[in-house]
């Protein structure tokens, strides 16, 4: 579904965010990417859906080639790929609804676009989305009237009405407290495995990843450092991943 | 700073006061000398003659409408020249020109601008709205590009990220973010552009001005008055509304 073959990314003050990588995700799976924060997890996922453009190297999504893609063919991709932010995103004076029809903008044309006219079964859609992360009865209140972990569920459904073959997600727990980031994780691992849809989720510690199955690749200093499954996860593989003192 | 400094910087305070205020004849005595001649001139004033009542309010509504279409035209022109001048949106030359310019313009007021325009197009309304034009532009300009700095990228990654077009990434990531800031902006100058239109007819440039300076030329003071309390009400009604507006819009 999503292979990067040579990848590296420098940024334009020098530091290098992604060191060559070479990394292959299957249909279906269940990928979680943790590492230090620094370690290149948001270049990654950034590069995978080309909001950030890879200095050299090679992605495939769904066998289309994003890199040199035109914006297009880059637009196609990116209807295909669904991303959570770490800060949610959202339009704070939008409402729930509204946010999450965003979502839907790949399939609208230019003018229903501008004046905001959103097919009926679009509009289901996004109630259903809405539903389906717990919000419902939402969807007319402003979306800064809600808290954090409700707003990233809102960033959730706004991925889901893209109805996407894959969905990225960018420590989308970091700004939560632990009780809510384990529903958020189930609600992610529950997405994969209802709807196939393969799932890449980065975070910056560790006792989150573990427990929800599937595959942890490991990244430090823009190399993928380890690779494998939960049970993998030795206290010594994590220490190699965040260093001496890290979780 | 040191406490010398201090000191240095406090009596600079002093010495630039008394010295203004000897430039400019301030007297207490020949303000209490003066005071009888002003409550006499209050005692004119009073009753408020009825009779020029139409003309006040012909003068206010004109006034009004000097603000309106002054501040329109102003908030269109306002948005590319906002574009230009803010730091994210445009080339560095570009901004340094746009933001040198603007302060330049910005430090000619509007009743100046009017002498210029009346003196150019004639008497009247028309250069009375264009000075508010050309001042209102340049004061827009400068709080919108403020607003398109301070915007937040993280929704138009967002909406990018979902697969939208440009025009779709304007009209939903950013749209809904300066929309309602550049309305708010526009509402706010249109309040302060009522008074400063209210004196462009002491120029010539139309409106309740107009009115003021004639009777008071005249010495007709109850007829002042009554434009005065027109001008007084319009000012309240105007800014009731539109702070009323702004605080539903943000």
């Amino acid at each position: 579904m999503i292979r990067l073959r040579g990848l590296s990314k420098r940024y334009a003050g020098g530091a290098v965010a992604l060191d060559g990588i070479d990394l292959e995700v299957g249909a279906g799976e269940f990928v979680t990417l943790i590492g230090p924060s620094g370690a290149g997890k948001s270049t990654l996922l950034r590069c995978i859906n080309g909001l950030i453009l890879p200095t050299a190297g090679e992605i495939t999504v769904d066998g289309q080639s994003v890199t040199g893609a035109s914006p297009d063919v880059l637009r196609r991709v990116r209807a295909k790929v669904g991303f959570v932010f770490q800060h949610f995103n959202l339009l704070k004076r939008l409402s729930v609804l509204d946010n999450v029809r965003v979502g839907t903008l790949s399939r609208l044309g230019s003018w229903s676009s501008m004046i905001a006219r959103f097919p009926d079964a679009e509009t289901e859609r996004a109630r259903r989305a809405l539903r389906r992360v717990g919000l419902s009865g939402l969807e007319h209140r402003r979306a800064d009237t809600l808290s954090g972990g409700q707003q990233q569920r809102v960033g959730i459904a706004r991925a889901l009405v893209q109805e996407p073959r894959v969905l990225l997600a960018d420590e989308p727990m970091s700004s939560l407290d632990p009780a809510l980031s384990r529903s958020l994780m189930e609600l992610l691992r529950h997405i994969n495995l209802e709807d196939g849809l393969t799932v890449i989720t980065s975070l910056h510690v560790l006792n989150l990843a573990v427990g929800y199955g599937g595959r942890i690749i490991g990244l430090r200093a823009g190399r993928v450092v380890h690779d494998g499954p939960p049970a993998a996860m030795t206290d010594s593989v994590a220490r190699m991943i965040f260093g001496e003192g890290g979780s | 700073m040191t406490s010398a400094g201090r000191w240095a910087g406090g009596l600079a305070i002093v010495a630039a006061f008394v010295w203004s205020s000897w430039s400019t004849d301030v007297s207490l005595r020949r303000l209490v000398e003066g005071a009888p001649f002003m409550l006499d001139f209050v005692r004119r004033m009073l009753p408020p003659d009825p009779n020029v009542l139409g003309q006040a309010l012909h003068g206010a509504l004109q006034t009004v409408q000097i603000a309106l279409v002054g501040t329109t035209v102003a908030a269109v022109l306002a948005v590319p020249l906002a574009l230009a001048a803010a730091r994210n949106t445009a080339p560095r030359w570009l901004y340094y020109v746009t933001r040198s310019a603007l302060n330049a313009f910005r430090a000619i007021d509007t009743l100046v601008y009017a002498l210029f325009f009346v003196a150019a197009v004639g008497l009247g309304p028309f250069p009375g709205v264009l000075a508010v034009i050309v001042y209102t532009a340049t004061v827009l300009a400068k709080l919108f590009s403020e607003a398109i700095e301070a915007m937040d990228p993280g929704p138009v990654e967002a909406v990018q990220a979902v697969g939208a077009t440009r025009i779709q990434v304007l009209r939903w990531g950013v749209l809904p973010q300066l929309g309602p800031e550049f309305v708010s902006f526009t509402l706010y100058r249109f309040e302060t552009n009522i008074r400063a239109a209210a004196v462009l007819g002491f120029v010539g440039g139309g409106g309740i001005g107009f009115y003021i300076q004639t009777y008071l030329r005249l010495l007709n003071y109850p007829a002042a008055s009554t434009v005065l309390l027109v001008l007084v009400v319009m000012v309240m009604v105007v800014d009731f509304t539109s702070s009323r507006l702004r605080a539903r819009l943000i």
